[in-house]
C-alpha cells in the first residue's frame, strides 16, 4: 500500500494519465481507502477542467492579420529582385544611384569580395542587388551564378574562420539564389557552360564541407545545409534530364527509357578558390 | 490535445524546410507561407492565454516578429513547430504578466467550474477563466512556461518536453509544482461542488 505522502506527489501525473498500469492500481489502492486523497484527486481534475476548457480562437481572416503584420515586419534585406517594368527600373535606378553614389564615395573601395564579418558587406550587397536588377535577361543568369559563387566562398571563409552562424546564412542566401535560377538552369542557352557552372558549385559546397569538418567546429547546421545545396543542384541537374525530349516509341520492341541518373560530380580540387581572383 | 494536422510530412518538412531558410535570408513570401501555415495555432495559443480576440491578434503578431528577427538564428536541429510554440508560450505568459488583473479572486468563491448556459453562469465562467489565466501568470518562470505549453499550447507532456528541449521527468516535477501552486492560488474556485455546498 502506498504511503500517503507518496500517494499525493503522484497525484497530477495520476490526473494526467501519465503512469503506469501498475502504478495506477497502486494509486487506486490508496485513494480507495484515502478520503483525504480522493478529495485532493478531486480538486486536481477540477483544476484540469478548468485548463483544457479555456475556449479557443473564433476563426481569424489571414489576409487582414497578415497585412498587419507585414507592415510592421523589419525590413531585411531581399535577395530575389524582381524583374521590373523599364519606367520602374529608371526610376528606381536614379534613386540607388543616388544612393551608391553617397556609399561609393565613403567606401570608394569597398571590396567586391567583402565578407559577411566585413562592415562594409552591407555596400557589397547593395551593389550585387543593384547588378541583378538592372542585369539584361541574357546576363542574369550568368550574374546569379557568379553570386550563387561568392556566397559560398562567403560560407568557406566564415566556416574557416570559426563564424558557423554567417556560414549558414551564406548558405542559406546560396539556395535563394540557386532557386531563383532553376528555371534558367534546367533550360539553359549554353547547356554546356550550366553544367560546369554546376560542377563548380558542387566542388565550392565539398570545399565548404571540407573548411567545416577541417575546422573542428564540425556545425552540424552548415553540414545539413552543405547537403541540402548539393541536393538541390542534384535535382536541378536530374529535372534537366528528365525535361529532355522522349524518345520516339513506336511498338512493343521499342527499348524502355533509361532511368534518368544524376551527373555525377567531378573529382574534387586541392583549392577549389585557385581558379578565383579574390582578396 | 495538440493540432496534428499542422504537422506536416517528410515532404512538408523540405518544403517547411525550405521556406524557413528563406524567411531567414529576408524572403517575406516565403514568410507569408509559414505564417499562414501557423496563424491559427499561434492566435490560438495567445486566445487561450488572453481571452481577447484582438489582444490574441496583437500577441500574435508580436510572436510572428520575433520569429522573423530570430529565424536567421534558427537551427533545424529542433522541428519549427516546437520552437514556435517555445516562443509563443513566453510571449503570451509575458504579455499576460504585464496585464493587471481584471478580475479579484474574492469574488469568486461561489462560482462553479460546472456552470450552465445561464448568461450570469457564463459572465462568471469568464471570471474564473481569467483568475486562472492570471494565477498561470503569477508562477515562477519555469513553471509559468511548462504550464502555459499544457493549458494554452494544449501540448501534451512529450511535446512539452521536446518543446523545451527538456527531460520527460523534468516536464512531469515541473507540472506537478505549478498545479500545486495553482491550487493553492486558486483556493476555493476549484473545490469540487459538493465540497463548497458544504463548507
Amino acid at each position: 500500500m502506498l504511503s500517503h505522502a507518496t500517494t499525493r506527489d503522484w497525484l497530477i501525473p495520476y490526473a494526467d494519465g501519465m503512469l503506469a498500469v501498475d502504478e495506477r492500481r497502486r494509486i487506486d489502492g490508496h485513494i480507495t481507502g484515502c478520503a483525504s486523497c480522493a478529495r485532493e484527486l478531486r480538486e486536481v481534475r477540477e483544476l484540469n477542467l478548468l485548463l483544457v476548457t479555456l475556449p479557443p480562437a473564433p476563426p481569424v481572416a489571414f489576409a487582414p492579420f497578415w497585412l498587419d503584420l507585414q507592415a510592421v515586419l523589419p525590413q531585411r534585406r531581399v535577395l530575389r529582385i524582381p524583374r521590373m517594368q523599364p519606367f520602374r527600373r529608371l526610376g528606381i535606378a536614379f534613386a540607388m544611384a543616388a544612393t551608391a553614389a553617397l556609399v561609393a564615395a565613403g567606401s570608394a573601395f569597398a571590396a567586391p569580395s567583402a565578407l559577411p564579418d566585413n562592415p562594409l558587406y552591407p555596400v557589397k550587397q547593395l551593389e550585387e542587388g543593384m547588378r541583378l536588377a538592372f542585369a539584361p535577361a541574357n546576363e542574369r543568369l550568368t550574374i546569379q551564378l557568379q553570386l550563387a559563387s561568392e556566397r559560398l566562398r562567403e560560407a568557406q571563409a566564415m566556416a574557416a574562420n570559426h563564424k558557423p552562424l554567417l556560414a549558414e546564412n551564406s548558405l542559406r542566401a546560396f539556395r535563394v539564389i540557386v532557386d531563383d535560377a532553376a528555371v534558367a538552369l534546367k533550360n539553359p542557352a549554353d547547356p554546356k557552360a550550366a553544367k560546369d557552372a554546376l560542377d563548380k558549385l558542387h566542388l565550392r559546397l565539398d570545399a565548404v564541407e571540407r573548411e567545416n569538418a577541417n575546422r573542428g567546429d564540425d556545425d552540424q547546421e552548415v553540414k545539413q545545409l552543405v547537403a541540402d545545396a548539393n541536393d538541390e543542384l542534384d535535382r536541378i541537374e536530374q529535372e534537366d534530364a528528365v525535361a529532355a525530349p522522349p524518345t520516339l516509341v513506336v511498338g512493343e520492341q521499342a527499348t524502355p527509357r533509361p532511368t534518368p541518373q544524376p551527373t555525377p560530380r567531378p573529382t574534387p580540387r586541392p583549392n577549389p578558390s585557385d581558379d578565383e581572383h579574390h582578396h | 490535445m495538440a493540432q496534428s494536422e499542422e504537422v506536416p510530412s517528410t515532404e512538408g518538412d523540405a518544403e517547411e524546410r525550405r521556406l524557413i531558410d528563406r524567411s531567414a535570408a529576408g524572403d517575406q513570401e516565403a514568410f507569408r507561407q509559414l505564417v499562414l501555415r501557423y496563424h491559427r495555432l499561434v492566435i490560438n495559443v495567445a486566445f487561450r492565454a488572453l481571452g481577447e480576440v484582438g489582444l490574441a491578434e496583437d500577441v500574435a503578431q508580436d510572436v510572428f516578429i520575433k520569429v522573423y528577427k530570430s529565424l536567421p538564428s534558427y537551427r533545424h536541429d529542433k522541428p519549427f513547430k516546437h520552437w514556435l510554440h517555445r516562443v509563443a508560450a513566453n510571449t503570451v505568459t509575458d504579455s499576460l504578466r504585464r496585464r493587471r488583473p481584471l478580475v479579484s479572486l474574492d469574488g469568486l468563491e461561489q462560482t462553479l467550474v460546472s456552470a450552465g448556459s445561464d448568461p450570469q453562469d457564463v459572465a462568471a465562467r469568464h471570471d474564473l477563466q481569467r483568475a486562472v489565466r492570471h494565477a498561470i501568470a503569477s508562477l515562477p518562470p519555469h513553471y509559468r512556461d511548462t504550464i502555459a505549453l499544457q493549458a494554452f499550447g494544449e501540448l501534451s507532456y512529450d511535446e512539452i518536453a521536446k518543446a523545451l528541449d527538456i527531460p520527460l521527468g523534468t516536464v512531469m516535477s515541473r507540472l506537478n509544482g505549478a498545479k500545486r501552486l495553482l491550487r493553492e492560488r486558486l483556493g476555493d474556485l476549484i473545490r469540487p461542488s459538493e465540497e463548497a455546498n458544504t463548507a
